[in-house]
């Protein structure tokens, strides 16, 4: 334990330094460098940042325990989660681009003329965020509780005073290079452990291409033992909760405020294209990565694991039980643990790895960094997000237009310290796993966001008083179907919480398409705006002509 | 600033929005319509895997990056076609990112 205990932590720290050292030099060099330092960074290594900032601890650790515990109904998160980039890359980005704000309430409240809508937006975008981190917190108490060896709840404790320190000290975000660290720790993280896992289960160091092997092999474990089976579809909801799980992971990626940030950040359109397709790719590595972690982690379990003596079970069972996250007891006493004997929480499944194939105890480290980078790079640009739309357009354009510089930074920090501390809370007894509570983030996203930046973006005619009936319908209707799903017992075609999201974003589109057209149109300045959205930057509309505008940026 | 012919802008944005809709429609096909079909597609053998999951876990996800590349490649050549790209010759920073 003291070897492990002090690997891990070298390798926490030492990544943390290296985070913290690259922003230090980024910033030192802009100063001493002023006029040269704002020439930006390629496409592709903006991707691997939107994919550090993408890449959540939901992704990281529970992603792969999600696919193991449902078996083909857990890939409407792989599919989900990637879809919802061609969404964004292909109906939102580039014209949120063009149009040129810094947030999405912003946008939202520019684009429609309406201040109420970008109230509303703003609290949007904090419900959404902190939901959000919610699920950033309960991931990393999952990870600080296995490496002190402590309960999970203290580990999330322990999560919360590092990660309000992390995003208090602000500026992290907006340094790219800090994120494309992140990424490539996170990345090296996930993969070396299931490309060791395919060397040794299946001989071949491409786990993408070898698991099916193994996927074959236990499939036939599942029809001998009569389980529920792993590849057979819709056992675990029905095709309707898949489909409206999976449109809700996408229309909310595609309406996430944190990561659209992000594209308004490029300095083209075109750069936002390419970026979004590089993100695509390097996110893809972890999700075409997952399923193979599943299939190898459920084979080991059901093959190593259950069969054996219980009073022989492998060593490192132990210190999974310890944390509460695994359960293991002999119900009918007959000294043998059963696969239904065998309970485990999704979320351990790719922390587990290392030690399940005996990788060693630098491996176990770098996983712990790992987790660590994926929370936290998540977590800071949540915290980000919230602080924004509280200090900028909640505080500072509505309540006290004229508060100083330093006082809107006052109430941007204090507000990332109370979310932290209070989503902290939250996270000690979440309700649900690490990756439903995001799914709800996303059904919130799919329900306000989507509808109205779409509309915004595509529709000319809508206007204030269709965005304002828009969010709010969408919102309603989101959160009473979550609540109603949840906690009432009621579902409409076998749907459950989780794909709350098309509900809320089918009555968000209706609500905004009937009350704008009950309502007067928007004027000719605002139409002239999104027309102008039709167009490349180097174009711009105007009073009906278009002209080419020798200043794109 | 120097005027250019409106029906040529609107090509412009006909041509992007029908690849749009083409690109969308591909990418539903092979995620929710490869859902709606899971149970005939499951006896297909593909990778040791039948088909739906093969397409749920990697075959959905390869086809939207190859979308996402394939629509990125194809806009700079519109871009290139509509004479977009020799506006801002002289602009060699185009195709990086601000930060």
């Amino acid at each position: 334990m003291d070897t492990q205990f002090l690997v891990s932590l070298t390798l926490i720290v030492a990544t943390f330094g290296l985070y913290i050292g690259i922003a230090i030099f980024n910033t030192a060099k802009k100063t001493s460098d002023f006029y040269v330092a704002d020439r930006g960074v390629p496409p592709v290594f903006n991707g691997m940042a939107i994919g550090a900032d993408w890449m959540s601890a939901a992704s990281f650790i529970g992603m792969a325990g999600t696919v193991m515990l449902l078996g083909y109904d857990g890939l409407a998160y792989i599919m989900g989660w990637t879809g919802g980039y061609l969404l964004l890359t292909f109906l939102l980005a580039p014209q949120l681009r063009k149009y040129g704000r810094y947030t999405v309430p912003e946008f939202i409240g520019d684009r429609y003329k309406n201040d109420t809508a970008r109230l509303i937006a703003a609290v949007a975008t904090i419900i959404i965020s902190f939901t959000y981190s919610v699920g950033q917190l309960s991931g990393s108490g999952v990870v600080i509780g296995r490496l002190l060896e402590v309960n999970t709840a203290i580990g999330t404790l322990i999560g919360v005073v590092l990660i309000a320190f992390y995003s208090a000290l602000g500026g992290m975000k907006g340094i790219t290079w800090t994120q494309v660290a992140q990424y490539v720790v996170l990345i090296t993280a996930y993969v070396i452990p299931v490309i060791f896992m395919a060397m040794q289960l299946t001989s071949s160091p491409l786990p993408w291409l070898s698991y099916g092997e193994v996927v074959s092999e236990f499939s036939a474990l599942d029809q001998e033992l009569g389980i529920s089976e792993y590849l057979v579809p819709f056992t675990e909801g029905s095709k309707w909760q898949f489909i409206a799980l999976m449109f809700t992971l996408m229309a909310g990626t595609a309406g996430l405020p944190h990561v659209i940030t992000r594209f308004f950040t490029v300095a083209t359109m075109k750069a936002a294209r390419w970026s979004g397709a590089w993100a695509l790719v390097f996110i893809g590595i972890l999700y075409l990565s997952a399923p193979a972690y599943a299939a190898f982690s459920r084979f080991i379990l059901m093959t190593q694991v259950a069969g054996s003596q219980i009073n022989n079970l492998p060593a490192w069972t132990q210190s999974w039980v310890d944390t509460g996250e695994l359960s293991v007891a002999d119900s009918n006493g007959d000294g043998t643990l059963q696969w239904s004997e065998l309970v485990i929480s999704g979320d351990i499944v790719v922390m587990a790895t290392p030690e399940i194939a005996n990788l060693g105890i630098f491996v176990i480290g770098l996983m712990a960094a790992g987790a660590m980078a994926a929370a936290l790079s998540t977590a800071g640009g949540l915290m980000i997000t919230i602080s924004a739309a509280l200090s900028h357009d909640i505080y500072y354009r509505s309540i006290n237009p004229h508060a100083t510089d330093r006082k809107r930074l006052a109430v941007g920090r204090w507000s990332i310290v109370i979310a932290t501390v209070v989503a902290g809370l939250i996270a000690l007894n979440p309700p649900g796993a690490i990756t439903q509570i995001v799914a709800w983030a996303f059904a919130l996203a799919s329900g306000t966001f989507f509808p109205a930046l779409v509309l915004g973006v595509w529709w000319r005619r809508a206007n204030g008083p269709g965005v304002v009936a828009g969010l709010l319908v969408g919102l309603t209707v989101t959160l009473s179907y979550i609540f109603l799903a949840k906690f009432g017992g009621v579902t409409v075609l076998g749907i459950i919480d989780t794909g709350a999201g098309i509900f809320g974003a089918a009555a968000g589109f209706l609500a905004n398409i009937v009350v704008s057209l009950m309502t007067k149109p928007p004027t000719q300045q605002t139409i002239d705006e999104v027309t102008d959205l039709r167009y490349p930057e180097q174009l711009k509309y105007e009073n009906g002509e278009v002209w080419v505008n020798k200043k794109a940026e | 600033m120097q005027k250019i012919d409106k029906k040529t802008a609107d090509a412009y944005f006909r041509t992007r929005t029908t690849l749009i809709i083409i690109y969308l429609a591909i990418g539903f096909c092979v995620s929710y319509g490869v859902v709606l079909f899971a149970e005939p597609l499951s006896s297909i053998t593909f990778l040791n895997m039948p088909l739906h999951y093969y397409m749920g876990a990697q075959g959905a996800v390869l086809t939207f990056i190859f979308l996402l590349f394939v629509n990125a490649i194809v806009s700079d050549f519109v871009d290139k076609k509509f004479g977009l790209l020799d506006l801002d010759k002289e602009d060699k920073e185009e195709n990086v990112v601000n930060k």
